[in-house]
């Protein structure tokens, strides 16, 4: 005899039940016994409030603690932020910044926005690999190996950081002038005509708009030229990608010179640059 | 079958209406649990009388219990039950001095339990074996007999039997598997005599 058939046949023992009579005796002698103490039927209106009693006592456990894990998750990922971004190159939760990174830079849809975080985050990573190895205690023969991985890092990041500047000013270069709509014509050397829409901000991007209106002169090539929005705006284009090129190229040479914090406020320029 | 939470919240609504002292929601218990309470502890003590009057009581000191609001540790009704039941079996066997060694009930009251839709032949072996378990149960071990009542007779699951006997839930598993070979072993034995 296996257990399995042990265990069938004691399942077998639940149709081992008490005389229906002795049920309905025991049944009503209880019944007596529980009215003698004082035992009724309750009215409705206090089953209505029994049952909202017992629904609340029953959804208050799971309820408070669906809100203490959403808390938890809200603040958790606040101070997860804050901590990630102080980490360094050379910690544990390094990695973990840069996944964090990547999930937000893939959350942007618009794509000027996600490169322009591309390019911020790539400058941060640059100057933090410039505050690490400027520090002396780091920065020591032992650890010969880990900083030939920073100074690779390092250009990495400058190169990434140049590519995401030229994609961002591939995309918001103007209309050549043979392809520029009717309403657009070259004005001289270092300035342009382009339609206006009534859009304020568009910048160069009304350019390319089918709605043409009056003509408008904006100066694009020189940034002291004009202080609106549009004029701000066309400025990245023309200045930009060759003033960026050209920081950052300082930035390497600083780096490579071993002038770490220089090279670190080289960088901080491309922040400025792109704001 | 019914989902954790619906049947918390079941649990609870039948609670509070005990302690409403509602007549209608004590019937409705008594009829939902009397014939499995019974049943364990007609297996735990072996005499069907006592067993009846042990039933009895333990309903009235349930009905009690909830009025005065002791016991309120137990997480379901069912456990609240099956934990005055061995309460008041311990109280049984103290009081009348003697515990279950003797097979359950004398050979004129026997237990019948028997599946009509089985042949002549097949009758006679489903008795036969329920006769040897009937037989071998009472020799187990206290401990080992409870498990058995109450996971492979009245279809507890391990949570509950490890509410209602205090232990965890790895310790039953354990208990009920080495519960159930000794009654193998005991009903292997009497077929080979």
């Amino acid at each position: 005899m296996t257990n399995q058939d042990l265990i069938k046949k004691l399942n077998n023992l639940k149709d081992v039940n008490p005389d229906d009579s002795w049920l309905k005796s025991n049944r009503e002698l209880l019944l007596s016994q529980i009215s003698n103490s004082g035992a009724e039927n309750i009215p409705a209106w206090r089953t209505i409030f029994i049952t909202f009693s017992s629904i609340a006592k029953t959804a208050s456990r799971p309820a408070f603690a669906l809100g203490a894990f959403v808390l938890m998750l809200l603040t958790g990922s606040f101070f997860s932020n804050h901590l990630l971004e102080e980490t360094k190159p050379n910690d544990s939760l390094y990695i973990a910044r840069i996944i964090s990174e990547k999930v937000k830079l893939n959350t942007i849809f618009d794509g000027e926005a996600r490169n322009k975080l591309a390019v911020q985050y790539a400058t941060e990573h640059a100057q933090d690999i410039t505050a690490v190895l400027a520090n002396p205690e780091f920065n020591t023969e032992a650890n010969q190996e880990e900083i030939a991985v920073l100074n690779d890092s390092f250009h990495k990041e400058v190169n990434a950081v140049k590519s995401r500047i030229e994609t961002l000013a591939v995309k918001n270069s103007p209309l050549p002038a043979a392809v520029a709509p009717t309403g657009a014509i070259k004005n001289n050397n270092d300035s342009v005509v382009i339609a206006d829409n009534n859009k304020e901000g568009q910048g160069i991007q009304v350019a390319t708009s089918d709605i043409l209106a009056p003509a408008k002169t904006i100066e694009t090539s020189t940034p002291a030229a004009s202080s609106s929005p549009i004029a701000s705006s066309t400025l990245k284009v023309d200045t930009v990608k060759p003033a960026a090129e050209k920081i950052l190229d300082e930035a390497k040479q600083l780096f490579d010179q071993k002038d770490y914090s220089k090279a670190s406020d080289k960088l901080k320029e491309i922040d400025n640059i792109i704001k | 079958m019914d989902l954790p939470l619906v049947q918390k919240f079941k649990d609870k609504q039948i609670l509070s209406r005990l302690k409403n002292r509602d007549k209608e929601t004590f019937i409705a218990v008594y009829d939902a649990n009397v014939k499995e309470i019974n049943r364990f502890v007609y297996f735990k003590i072996g005499n069907r009388e006592e067993a009846n009057d042990l039933t009895s009581m333990i309903f009235l000191k349930a009905w009690n219990h909830i009025q005065n609001k002791t016991l309120e540790d137990a997480k379901t009704l069912r456990a609240l039950l099956y934990k005055i039941a061995r309460n008041a079996i311990i109280d049984y066997y103290r009081e009348s001095g003697s515990k279950l060694t003797a097979s359950l009930d004398d050979e004129d009251n026997k237990i019948e339990v028997i599946d009509d839709s089985l042949g002549s032949d097949e009758r006679i072996d489903q008795e036969a074996d329920f006769e040897k378990i009937r037989r071998q149960l009472p020799l187990l071990k206290e401990e080992y007999r409870e498990v058995i009542i109450m996971r492979f007779i009245n279809d507890l699951s391990l949570d509950e039997i490890a509410e209602i006997s205090g232990k965890k839930k790895g310790n039953v598993r354990v208990l009920l598997h080495r519960a159930l070979n000794a009654l193998r072993e005991l009903v292997e034995k009497e077929i080979l005599i």
